[in-house]
């Protein structure tokens, strides 16, 4: 395992990845026949309590689906994205968070086309008689889910009223429910971009085709949940970031896809047609209800030979969902305030999408952390996610919760909150006073600066820094090696 | 033997969507209720398809389906 900055370049598909993470002691095969419910649920979840060290686990024996194979918790634990961002099993969160905001906006796109003859997602293709249930082996995720869901596609589309527009392609992480062979509906809201992707097909009536890629290059799978605006690219973000290239090719129905991910599902939307969908148990650990969503029917499926489907478990966390989407959520917020707020030196919206975050920020006067936790919530995330801010000064890592705790402890007053009504916030949110609206909650946990009168105590300053950290990681390693 | 009544919402019709075989024997079959939507393989546990046994919380109520929202209304 030398050279993971390089290894992790090298990266172009889930095959790829999977590899890299077997090397490493990250994956491993599950070949004992499971049934398809409970067993697979039962091993995702058992797997996922630990947040750090998790495994990705590919089943190879699922009763009723002989020769298939998927794979879940691929970002399963911090341990898989270090080995993704090409740095080692052990690396902190907070170096995790810094590497990728260090690589925010600092690298060059490389896309390149390959023909659909000589991509591998199309080795095998099927234009009738699909049958989804057939072809992926599905399970029920959580058991009140209402039916068969695909948790981890990647949705690319084309914008329908500007469909040569490459930065206008959405590519979006959006649950699928199957319903029947050929049919399935997505989960979406209006102010996601598949959102108002349909909407606007619909009014203007004219088609929506969609390519939905399963068992991705991981870089996509991270970077297609990552908040960024609607005529960014996530093909390029996803390039960009990885300091890779990305090879795309055209699914049948004619949108930009991954040439190597395992399998695309090609889709037309059902224009103004809904039917019911959910529940699903979702990120805030509790299910959707039930609703009418948008329909597609499937055009054609294109795989690989032998395919990997990929899929999630996500229900009450931790799950794969967080460490999948934590990091990449809280890039965007730290790099987007620093534009206005240099001062702010970190933030963990790892909870719950950004339900709650904490933002470290270096206090200026008595108040400041207010005004930055005020422009958080104007954030592209932070409109309908950022629900509670724990604001903390600049000597508090805010991806250490006890330091954080001991924050709130002592550098809280109980009065010095700010609550803030009838707010947007995400529909799923079980706490919202009703569906889509609730109220928001700042706590300003910074020190006491003029012209408050208090003032800051006397810190103890037990000793920080490079030498400490090493210190602590040797320790470990000792420790480590004393069991070996 | 594979009942045809939904788990969710009562209703009967539900239709076979796919059999998984091994060895070339059925061994689950998958159905899904026209009137709810509710999708289920009968292998599952009890408490998941089972009507006399399944949580009353996540029932659908067929005679009212107008109750459930649409999304992405213009």
């Amino acid at each position: 395992m030398n050279d993971l900055p390089n290894r992790a370049r090298s990266i172009s598909s889930l095959r790829d990845f999977l590899e890299l993470l077997e090397d490493a002691g990250q994956a491993i095969t599950w070949s004992d026949a499971v049934m398809p419910e409970p067993g697979v649920r039962n091993i995702a979840v058992a797997a996922s309590r630990d947040a750090n060290g998790a495994p990705a686990i590919v089943f190879d024996n699922i009763t009723g689906y002989p020769g298939k194979r998927l794979a879940v918790g691929v970002h399963g634990s911090w341990d898989n994205i270090a080995l993704l961002l090409g740095r080692p099993k052990g690396t902190t969160i907070r170096e995790l968070f810094f590497e990728i905001a260090g690589r925010w906006g600092d690298q060059e796109a490389q896309i390149s086309y390959v023909p659909e003859a000589q991509a591998p997602v199309h080795e095998c293709r099927l234009e009738q008689d699909i049958n989804l249930y057939d072809i992926l082996p599905v399970y029920r995720i959580n058991e009140y889910d209402g039916g068969f869901y695909i948790g981890k596609a990647s949705v690319a589309s084309r914008d329908p009223l500007d469909p040569d527009n490459f930065g206008k392609q959405n590519v979006g992480i959006y649950r699928l429910q199957i319903q029947g062979p050929d049919s399935f509906t997505l989960m979406t809201i209006p102010s996601h971009d598949m959102g108002r992707q349909i909407m606007a097909a619909e009014r203007e009536g004219v088609p929506l085709k969609i390519a939905v890629m399963l068992g991705n290059h991981p870089g996509l799978a991270v970077f297609a949940a990552t908040p960024i605006g609607y005529e960014e690219s996530e093909y390029s973000y996803a390039s960009a970031m990885m300091g890779a290239p990305i090879r795309l090719t055209k699914s049948g129905n004619g949108i930009d896809i991954l040439a190597d991910s395992e399998i695309v599902i090609e889709a037309e939307l059902q224009l103004g047609e809904r039917e019911l969908e959910g529940p699903f148990g979702e990120f805030p650990g509790s299910y959707s209800g039930v609703r009418k969503a948008p329909i597609f029917k499937v055009t054609a499926v294109s795989h690989r030979r032998d395919p990997i489907f990929e899929n999630i478990y996500i229900g009450r966390g931790w799950t794969e969902h967080d460490t999948l989407i934590g990091l990449h959520t809280s890039a965007p917020i730290y790099a987007q305030l620093r534009q206005s707020f240099p001062e702010v030196t970190a933030v963990n919206a790892l909870y719950q999408h950004g339900l709650t975050g904490i933002i470290s920020v270096k206090n200026r006067m008595a108040g400041f952390a207010k005004t930055v936790a005020l422009r958080a919530l104007s954030t592209p995330h932070g409109v309908m996610y950022l629900k509670n801010l724990i604001m903390v000064d600049a000597d508090v890592d805010p991806f250490d919760l006890n330091q954080v705790m001991w924050a709130l402890s002592t550098r809280t007053r109980a009065d010095d909150i700010i609550v803030l009504p009838n707010m947007p916030a995400v529909p799923i949110d079980p706490s919202a006073v009703i569906p889509g609206k609730g109220h928001r909650l700042i706590i300003d946990a910074t020190s006491y600066l003029p012209p408050d009168p208090v003032g800051e105590a006397h810190l103890v300053t037990p000793p920080t820094g490079d030498e400490i950290d090493a210190l602590s990681k040797r320790i470990r390693e000792m420790q480590l090696g004393a069991l070996s | 033997m594979t009942t045809t009544v939904c788990g969710r919402c009562k209703s009967s019709g539900a239709v076979t969507d796919h059999q998984g075989r091994q060895d070339g024997a059925v061994v689950w079959t998958i159905l899904r209720c026209p009137t709810c939507n509710f999708s289920w393989r009968d292998s599952e546990p009890a408490r998941a398809i089972d009507p006399a046994v399944r949580s009353a919380d996540f029932a659908v109520d067929a005679g009212d389906l107008q109750r459930y929202p649409k999304i992405l209304q213009q």
